[in-house]
């Protein structure tokens, strides 16, 4: 399977954020022939295990979440669907939005939105409220009731595509792009000799509150791990110091959540390897999983790397297929030996 | 009905780039047209002998463009500034894809991440100057190449069947109108009917000054679709028209006010023969009947209309059981006018 099928294959699974079910299924199968054994925790969270062998080796945790930004239905009017987001949804990219309700088999949904022949002056430069919107799922209030119960989840309704020479747009990129990232990484680290035990860890949960992360680390114990998830990629419309451009390598985080050493290898590594890269500096919360990673239970030598990405939490996000390369290869350089460099920090 | 209508929302026309789905009628009813020509302007004029020779005395017009966008400019980063085609509330977009030129170019109307905008941003949208469309290019030479200034593009809308005989579709505006009227054009018909498939709708109507003027008929019947706003929290009175309540004929919009003895005779027919119907709750929209009625010695125009929910936006909804109302209706009409001359 190719880089793209992989990212069609993730993308195209279904997972808000507490309902990770279909898609851990697919992370799953395809982790399985890239580690020793597979499990999924208590929570949902998928774990894959690879031993080097030796005793006593430092376990590394490799974190990317699997759950994607969705929608949860509240209530029902006239037949249409009230609806809270779960993860940060911007309200302004709903009108008119096409969403899979996750009912079985899924039914479409469309959110409802006023013809611009009926309204008032300057009224379309105005943002509906989310709590305002309602979903059109063309039953009558009877049959919506029935057929999709208060408490049911959806996700936007999108595919995954080609977009230009070198660029991938799809649904739930953030944050499958970079679970397809650790597995292109166990498939380069296939015939080296490791010293550290890879745990990888598809985490559930990470658009609300990280509990995958929390609970996962936990039971797995590491004394070192990376957290890869997606940055932000630049676009015209945003601020050039929090922004990195598509195309110009994985970005590699610096600041408290992150041990210094750790940073340091990467950023050896990826000069080394003659790899492009950009510097995050994240000065306090890094708000990915590394977060709570790094405190969990005596406290875990945490590293973060991030891939570029466009339009963040909209239906159709991007990124760059040399970032993915990039980021795989510098994550894979990364872990070899990495056991030998963590006994002396 | 419902088969036909799908196919030509599927087709790109977005106004003044009608040629696609102009070929795909011209092709459809070559068989059965006693006569077909493509005018000036662009729209394709289909004549039918009937069985009654009645001339250019009956038209019936729909629409062949959709709304869309088209290209203005370029960004530093390679992606391309745009206008609307048409009237397109630009919050429909955002986010959405779209596809450019006869290529079909995917590109992705951006903005920037909610994180990333301020909670006096996200209160507003966008001006149109800032919004811009993502191909991928990695620069503004490689987007020059790619796409051309003044190429147009189609949302994507795939057609599709949902909760109780709802059909959602981008184009559903005016392909319904099209669909039922190459319908008629196949069946043998009681009078002469001149077949309008006009262009240039969205833009101001500007097709049918052209067929007005060529086909000089006395009765013109517009085949629509027109704005639904049944949603909740709409009061009555705003919320126009419904799907699944029956073909619309309206009395008025925001255009034209309609012969009342034909509107009084297509209400008569839809009572007599069961056919569900109602009419539009609130003035609003337009349609080519506007031109029609003001041309040459002036027309008696009606028209016919299937609701439709999210018009001019990529995805637009309307039921299935309109589409067959609103055809059952133009057969009873002609019919009636044949009878009447």
């Amino acid at each position: 399977m190719n880089r793209m099928e992989t990212m069609e294959k993730l993308s195209g699974v279904h997972g808000p954020a507490g309902f990770e079910g279909a898609v851990a299924r697919t992370a799953m199968e395809l982790l399985e022939p890239l580690v020793d054994e597979v499990h999924l925790d208590r929570l949902g969270n998928v774990v894959g295990v690879k031993a080097c062998g030796r005793e006593g080796a430092y376990k590394l945790l490799l974190d990317a979440h699997l759950d994607e930004v969705g929608f949860i239905v509240m209530g029902h009017e006239e037949g249409f669907l009230r609806f809270a987001s779960l993860g940060g949804v911007d309200a302004r990219i709903l009108p008119d939005r096409e969403l899979t309700i996750l009912t079985d088999p899924p039914l479409f949904g469309v959110v409802a939105t006023k013809p611009p022949h009926v309204m008032a002056e300057g009224e379309s430069d105005k943002t509906i409220a989310l709590s305002d919107l309602r979903i059109d799922v063309g039953f009558s209030q009877e049959e919506a009731t029935r057929r999709i119960p208060v408490g049911n989840p959806a996700v936007f309704r999108e595919g995954c595509y080609a977009l230009g020479a070198d660029r991938i747009a799809g649904k739930a990129l953030d944050d499958r792009s970079c679970f397809a990232v650790l597995l292109e990484t166990l498939r380069m680290l296939q015939k080296s000799a490791l010293d550290v035990d890879v745990y990888v860890l598809g985490s559930c949960r990470e658009e609300i509150n990280s509990a995958g992360a929390t609970v996962g680390t936990y039971g797995i114990h590491p004394e070192l791990a990376v957290a890869v998830d997606v940055t932000f990629g630049r676009s015209i419309d945003s601020p050039d110091e929090k922004t990195f451009p598509l195309g110009s390598g994985p970005v590699i985080g610096i600041g408290p959540n992150m041990a210094g050493w750790m940073t340091e290898r990467l950023v050896k590594k990826a000069e080394e390897l003659e790899l492009p890269y950009q510097m995050e500096v994240m000065s306090g919360s890094s708000g990915t999983n590394g977060w709570e990673i790094q405190v969990s239970r005596e406290g875990v030598a945490t590293a973060i790397l991030s891939l570029p990405l466009n339009y963040m939490h909209m239906p159709l996000e991007v990124i760059h297929q040399s970032d993915v390369e990039n980021c795989s290869k510098l994550l894979a350089a990364f872990i070899e030996n990495l056991g030998e460099e963590a006994a002396l920090c | 009905m419902l088969k036909l209508t799908r196919q030509l929302c599927a087709i790109s026309g977005v106004s003044s780039r009608e040629d696609a789905v102009r070929d795909f009628i011209a092709d459809t009813l070559l068989p059965f047209a006693s006569d077909m020509r493509t005018d000036p302007m662009g729209n394709l004029i289909v004549f039918k002998e009937g069985r009654k020779h009645t001339g250019n005395k009956l038209l019936l017009d729909a629409h062949m463009d959709e709304v869309g966008i088209m290209v203005s400019g370029y960004t530093k980063d390679g992606c391309l500034r745009f206008s609307f085609v048409g009237g397109v509330d630009r919050r429909v977009v955002l986010g959405k894809r779209v596809y450019i030129g006869t290529e079909r170019i995917l590109g992705i109307f951006g903005m920037k991440p909610v994180h990333l905008s301020t909670k006096e941003e996200r209160k507003s949208i966008p001006k149109l100057e800032s919004l811009y469309i993502d191909i991928g290019a990695k620069d503004e030479t490689e987007a020059r190449t790619l796409v051309k200034l003044g190429e147009v593009g189609v949302f994507d809308g795939e057609s599709l069947l949902f909760g109780n005989g709802l059909l959602k579709s981008k184009a559903i505006d005016d392909r319904a109108g099209c669909a039922a009227m190459i319908k008629l054009a196949q069946e043998e018909l009681a009078m002469d009917c001149n077949f309008v498939f006009s262009t240039q709708e969205e833009v101001g109507t500007r097709g049918a000054f052209a067929s007005s003027f060529s086909v000089k008929p006395e009765i013109a019947l517009m085949m629509e679709a027109t704005t639904a706003a049944d949603l909740p929290g709409t009061p009555g009175g705003k919320r126009v028209c419904a799907p699944g309540s029956g073909v619309v004929i309206p009395y008025m919009d925001g255009g034209i006010i309609y012969d009342r003895k034909l509107f009084e005779q297509l209400r008569c027919l839809a009572e007599e023969h069961h056919i569900p119907w109602q009419t539009k709750e609130y003035i609003s929209g337009g349609t080519n009947g506007r031109v029609y009625q003001r041309s040459c010695g002036g027309v008696r125009v009606a028209g016919l209309a299937v609701a439709t929910r999210y018009l001019h936006a990529p995805t637009s909804v309307a039921a299935v059981s309109d589409l067959g109302s609103m055809l059952r209706l133009a057969r009873l009409f002609i019919d009636r006018i044949a009878e009447e001359d």
